[in-house]
C-alpha cells in the first residue's frame, strides 16, 4: 500500500516535470526530430546525468542496489527504437 | 521565496531544470521502491487486463504470462499520477484546457502541417500510438522506461535505443515537413 502511494507521488511529478519542460506539446517533440527545437534532448539528457550520478553514488554508499537493468538484445532494441522514433514524430507524444 | 513560486507558475521551465526534477524523481523510485520509471508497460498490463475479459485465448500467450503481466502494477499507479501531474503542471500555469474550446486540437503547428480538423489529429494520434506500443514491446520498453530508466543504469540497451529513436524520427519529421523541415 504505502508503494502504491508513492508510486502516485513520483507519477504527479513525473508528470509535472514534463508539462513543465513543455513535453506534453506537439511541437515540442517533433522540433526535436527537426533539430529546430533540442529541449526534449536537454531535458532527457540532464535527467539521464543527475539520475546515473545519484544512483551510482548511493550504490557506492552502499545504500541501495539496482533493480533488473533492462535487457540488451541488440537487433530488438535497435528495431523498437527504429519503429517507436516513426510513432513519435508521428503524434508527437 | 516568492521568486521560487512565481518560476513554479511559470508554463515553461527551462529544461535543465525541470531533467533535474525528473532525474531526482528517478533516483528516489530506485531508491524507495526498488523499481525503473516506465509508462509503456502500463498500457500492456491494463490491456491485458481487458484482453483476459474479451479474448482468454488470445491473451494466454508467453508475452502476456510471463514479460507483461496483467494487473493493476505500479506502474499503472504510477500513470495515473503522471496524468495529474500534468494536469497540476498545467493548472499552475493556467495552461489546463480541460473542457475549453479548441482543446481537442491546440497546437497551432501541427494546424499549420495537418490542417485544423479535429478527428484528422485523433486518427493520427491513434495510429501513431499502436506504433509506439508495439516498438516499446519489441524493444523492452519506452523513452522513460527504457531510454531514461536504462540509461540511468548505463544499460547499453537504452542507448541503442535512442539511437534508433532518432534516426527514424528524423528521417519521419524530413518525409512530413520536407520543405519546410
Amino acid at each position: 500500500m504505502a508503494n502504491n502511494l508513492l508510486a502516485l507521488v513520483f507519477g504527479v511529478f513525473f508528470g509535472f516535470s514534463l508539462n513543465k519542460a513543455g513535453l506534453t506539446k506537439y511541437h515540442k517533440i517533433v522540433n526535436v526530430f527537426r533539430l529546430t527545437d533540442l529541449a526534449v534532448l536537454k531535458f532527457m539528457m540532464t535527467a539521464l546525468v543527475v539520475a546515473m550520478s545519484g544512483l551510482y553514488s548511493l550504490r557506492a554508499l552502499g545504500l541501495i542496489t539496482f533493480p533488473n537493468v533492462p535487457a540488451t538484445y541488440i537487433v530488438g532494441n535497435l528495431v523498437g527504437g527504429l519503429i517507436f522514433g516513426v510513432g513519435m514524430a508521428l503524434t508527437g507524444y | 521565496m516568492k521568486s521560487i513560486w512565481n518560476y513554479i507558475r511559470k508554463e515553461e521551465w527551462s529544461p535543465y531544470v525541470a531533467g533535474i526534477l525528473l532525474g531526482l524523481v528517478g533516483i528516489a523510485a530506485v531508491w524507495l521502491s526498488d523499481t525503473l520509471l516506465g509508462a509503456s508497460g502500463a498500457f500492456e498490463n491494463i490491456a491485458g487486463m481487458i484482453g483476459n475479459i474479451v479474448a482468454p485465448a488470445a491473451f494466454d500467450n508467453l508475452y502476456f504470462n510471463f514479460i507483461m503481466p496483467p494487473g493493476i502494477t505500479w506502474g499503472v499507479i504510477l500513470l495515473i499520477g503522471v496524468f495529474f501531474g500534468g494536469m497540476l503542471g498545467a493548472f499552475t500555469s493556467k495552461t489546463l484546457l480541460w473542457g475549453k474550446k479548441g482543446s481537442a486540437n491546440p497546437d497551432a503547428q501541427w494546424k499549420r502541417i495537418f490542417g485544423p480538423q479535429v478527428w484528422k489529429r485523433w486518427v493520427l494520434a491513434f495510429v501513431g500510438a499502436i506504433i509506439l506500443e508495439y516498438a516499446a514491446g519489441i524493444a523492452g520498453g519506452c523513452t522513460s522506461g527504457l531510454a531514461i530508466s536504462g540509461g540511468m543504469l548505463l544499460a547499453p540497451a537504452a542507448f541503442l535505443f535512442i539511437m534508433g529513436m532518432f534516426a527514424s524520427g528524423i528521417l519521419t519529421a524530413l518525409i512530413i515537413y520536407r520543405k519546410r523541415f
